[in-house]
């Protein structure tokens, strides 16, 4: 009988350790400093106001215009940042502690490998939330600057051009409802998410290979079917054309079955539209992010479980 | 004068590391387990596939091996002879085809049978941001130690191994013989009572070599039981209580060291300052016995290692 | 064969785990297409029009930001004149971005005003085809705005700027269209107080519907905002097409509050033969005012020359 006792939570612990270590490891690296350098700069080029064409650009009609812009052109490069990271991070997770043997020294101790693969996955996660994060906050800061400029031009040429407290009023909600508003933080949160899905996914496709290169390729490659995905289980439900075959409809079938739909994530447009999304809906997005990371750490597990090094 | 028995020359004169007796104190555990032997391997076999074509190729061929509770045990064999394989099926880094092997009666297969074993993996990598400090604590947390215990834990693994004052340099900055000695201490952080070692010198110089070794006999000393492979086979002779000889994945010779190598029927008498005269004495009573045969009489040969040892560490030996 | 079971057991569990996904995950698309958090998805047509890579990128969600990059492409299209080209990005970033009212308009601007204007002066072109062109652009700028109300119902920009090139007399007049136009615009409640007198206005100049014209007209006057110049004109006109009997005088004074400001209106609006309103009881009234204003013969507002009353197919004869 040992002379340890047994720790509270020590799994926990255990993963916790290592998805710490994880993080600290990706943070020090440098493609994390280039790809996070140049989606700050994407989003904080909205601070020169871009002007899109000489045209009717009058701030105060098109300034709900202006905001879009800065929405769309920050949570595109949060978009690029966050799925470009959570795959490359995990990606070279693996093969590096193969290729370094410090694998074996850490599976040599008591470490169920379910833990490690947890650890490593969390550690990515916390990457990109923190790097999410700091991302919003720099779009909130400028959207709310941008938006306090806005409504007061709209309020002084409202005034001059005699409208009433209403049409005003009514303006303002509608431009109010472009600026920062809880919907977009869910947007930024539906980012996180996809991002935590193709991380899972960069998991699991390391984990029968051992070169990094090729996970990231496949990775990047089921990213963008994942996003045909809704389309292929349209045409396996409603049919093609008559005379399409029946084996093609199960291939749309199967694809749509094992991809994961990014489509769901498409609310991300319509919020930079300036619509709101429910709490409940946002929680089922959640809980589809949850579902689909979790199904495939499980299968990560059952590939790595009893894999040899 | 003294009379070799072929056990290990005499302890270097390398600074001792002080450390405290009670806090490592394996020896008590020692106690409990007595019977179960420390490693045993059982007619174990490993296939691996090379292409899909061609036969698999055997790497481990029925090998059997058990190395009791407080032994050193050294594997020894040329290179891709099966040596890191068996140690991989071990620890549960790769599923035999056929056959068992346990940990102090705990299957390799479970993550329990971890637990009491520590493992250096030959020319390992620790991560090379982290300093040699928080590379032991990572280790601990993974097995579970915390705050003060880990600590103090970590504090005496820098000390027995002699790393103190490069306990806050990145172990990238770390020469090969400090990474080895901050593998062995890692692979001590819980306490294990087994250690398995693969290669712990390859590629170290010889004095940390001499280090090594020196700290491998401590654990000895200790109670805890050492299994390494190396194909180094002097350093091997100088450690090993017990010694297996792999060849082609099947073990072609084991026993102990000094039932293997001992020239049943020599006899070596090494003298001081002694005269020619007595020499002379000595070799023809040997020859009036009779039954006795003088094979040869002249100056012994310090080894090379022995005077690098003297012309660098500055000590005499 | 240990690994090879493996994998079959691994893409059996992904496949169950993915049909027990589409349990919820279909009816979750199609609460969010219907909630108008979801687009429809993209018409095939465009996937092959994009490039491979990015029409993953576009479909990848980023469909705003390459919706914003073809956005400055158009925007040199127009400089240089291109207009096919023009028209082309355009379809495509209305695929990308349908419910961005911005483009919509944008995109119909160019078509229906600068397209066509460019062909009026092109003389590279004999005229029978420059007015086919500039007829072709007019048209496709109004299929195009009306491709764009349908897949924003409730915005009423499109609707009003559909409304405006209906009613423009220097294009190609459509007043029922128009008036239904600025009527859906003006319904969603988001729209601008012009739009209702645009309604109102186009109403007017449809022959049999002068008595509903006039009711909106009625309404609209009643608020203070709403009683500029020519919606003023256009009540009188059709107040008196209503009841021929009413005294002209009284009722220019009723409208306008006094003489001098019921003669400067109307007279304005006397001379705008060509948006074709409707001018009943105008002379008449013009010349009760002129006479209770002294106005001098010459000065007289019969004496000023009216608008050309032509239509644009007069533009492109004899050029």
């Amino acid at each position: 009988m040992t002379a340890r006792k047994t720790i509270p939570f020590s799994r926990v612990r255990r993963v916790a350790v290592i998805a710490g270590h994880a993080f600290t490891q990706l943070v020090r690296m440098k493609v994390f400093y280039f790809l996070g350098f140049f989606a700050v700069i994407g989003i904080a080029s909205n601070f020169f106001n871009l002007p899109q064409q000489s045209g009717p650009e009058a701030l105060g009609d098109n300034g709900m215009d202006l905001l879009r812009l800065i929405k769309s052109w920050s949570l595109g490069p949060m978009t690029l940042f966050s799925v470009v990271m959570g795959i490359v991070s995990t990606a070279l997770l693996l093969p590096k502690d193969v290729e370094d043997r410090t694998l074996y020294t850490i599976l040599a101790k008591p470490v169920p490998r379910l833990d490690y693969l947890a650890g490593k996955l969390l550690g990515v996660l916390l990457l990109l939330f923190v790097s999410l994060a700091l991302m919003d906050l720099l779009m909130v800061i400028m959207l709310q600057m941008r938006l306090s400029i806005v409504l007061e031009v709209q309020a002084s040429l409202g005034q001059s051009r005699g409208w009433d407290a209403a049409a005003i009023e009514s303006l303002k909600q509608d431009t109010l409802a472009q600026g920062p508003t809880w919907a977009l933080q869910g947007a930024v949160a539906a980012v996180f998410i996809r991002s935590a899905i193709m991380a899972a996914i960069a998991l699991l496709i390391s984990t029968f290979s051992s070169s990094t290169l090729f996970t990231t390729v496949v990775s990047f490659l089921i990213y963008f079917i994942g996003h045909f995905q809704a389309d292929a289980r349209d045409f396996y439900f409603e049919g093609g054309e008559a005379g399409t075959s029946a084996a093609s409809r199960y291939v749309a079938m199967s694809v749509s079955l094992v991809f994961p739909d990014f489509q769901l994530f498409n609310v991300i447009d319509a919020v930079i539209q300036g619509k709101t999304m429910e709490l409940i809906q946002f929680v089922k997005l959640t809980l589809a992010g949850i579902y689909y990371v979790a199904v495939y750490t499980i299968a990560s597990w059952f590939v790595f479980s009893d894999k040899e090094f | 004068m003294k009379a070799a028995t072929g056990k290990g020359p005499v302890a270097s004169q390398a600074p001792q590391p002080d450390f405290s007796a009670s806090s490592l104190a394996i020896g008590r555990r020692r106690a409990d387990t007595a019977g179960v032997p420390a490693v045993e391997i059982r007619h174990l076999v490993k296939d691996f596939k090379t292409s899909l074509k061609r036969q698999p190729l055997r790497a481990v061929d029925d090998v059997s091996i058990t190395i009791e509770a407080g032994e050193v045990y050294g594997l020894i064999g040329p290179n891709g002879s099966g040596k890191s394989t068996t140690m991989k099926a071990l620890l549960g880094l790769v599923v035999p085809t056929s056959g068992t092997c346990s940990i102090f009666g705990k299957d390799s297969l479970k993550v329990d049978s971890r637990e009491d074993v520590g493992f250096l993996p030959e020319n390992p990598y620790f991560y090379k941001h982290l300093t040699g400090a928080e590379t032991l604590e990572f280790y601990g947390k993974l097995c579970g130690l915390r705050g003060a215990v880990l600590k103090d834990r970590v504090s005496e693994l820098l000390a027995l191994v002699d790393l103190e004052g490069a306990r806050d340099r990145r172990i990238a900055g770390y020469s090969k013989g400090m990474l080895q000695r901050i593998g062995l201490a890692q692979a001590l952080v819980q306490e294990p009572r087994l250690v398995i070692l693969d290669e712990p010198t390859a590629g170290v110089d010889p004095l940390g070599s001499r280090q090594i070794r020196d700290l491998i006999l401590k654990l000895r000393d200790r109670g805890i039981t050492v299994f390494l492979c190396s194909h180094l086979l002097e350093q091997v002779q100088e450690v090993c209580d017990q010694v297996g000889i792999i060849f082609k994945g099947k073990i072609v010779k084991s026993g102990r060291l000094q039932d293997l190598i001992a020239i049943e029927d020599q006899t070596e008498i090494i003298l001081k300052d002694a005269p020619l005269e007595l020499v002379a004495e000595i070799e023809a009573l040997v020859k009036r016995s009779g039954s006795a045969e003088w094979l040869r009489s002249g100056k012994p040969r310090t080894t090379l290692e022995r005077l690098f040892l003297r012309e660098t560490s500055g000590d005499e030996s | 064969m240990k690994a090879y079971r493996k994998h079959v057991i691994l893409a059996l569990g992904l496949l169950a785990a993915g049909g027990l996904r589409m349990s919820w995950e279909a009816p979750l698309t199609r609460e969010f297409r219907s909630d108008g958090l979801l687009a429809k998805p993209v018409e095939t047509a465009t996937r092959e029009k994009i490039g491979q890579t990015s029409a993953a990128v576009a479909l990848g969600g980023l469909r705003t930001l390459v919706a914003t990059f073809l956005n400055l492409k158009a925007f040199s299209h127009f400089e240089a004149r291109e207009w096919s080209e023009l028209a082309e990005t355009y379809d495509l970033i209305v695929d990308l971005a349908p419910n961005t009212p911005y483009y919509w308009t944008t995109g119909g601007w160019h078509l229906a005003y600068n397209s066509a204007s460019d062909y009026l002066t092109r003389t590279d072109l004999p005229a029978l085809r420059r007015r086919e062109a500039w007829r072709d652009s007019i048209r496709r700028g109004r299929a195009f705005f009306e491709r764009g109300t349908r897949l924003n119902p409730d915005e009423p920009s499109i609707q009003a700027e559909l409304g405006a090139l209906l009613s423009n007399s220097n294009k190609l007049l459509d007043f029922p269209a128009a008036a239904a136009a600025y009527k859906a615009a003006a319904d969603t409640g988001k729209a601008f107080p012009y739009v209702r007198r645009g309604e109102c206005l186009a109403l007017a100049r449809i022959p049999g519907r002068e008595l509903e014209a006039l009711d909106l007209a009625r309404r609209l006057y009643a608020d203070p905002h709403n009683r500029l110049p020519t919606l003023c004109c256009v009540r009188f006109a059709l107040e008196s097409h209503a009841d021929p009997s009413k005294d002209p005088l009284k009722l220019a004074i009723s409208i306008f509050g006094d003489p001098r400001s019921a003669h400067d209106q109307l007279g304005e609006y006397w001379v705008r033969v060509q948006e074709r309103y409707p001018l009943d009881g105008v002379a008449s009234a013009l010349k009760i005012l002129e006479s209770i204003l002294l106005v001098p013969a010459d000065e007289s507002v019969f004496k000023r020359a009216l608008q050309p009353k032509e239509t644009p197919d007069d533009w492109f004869r004899g050029r």
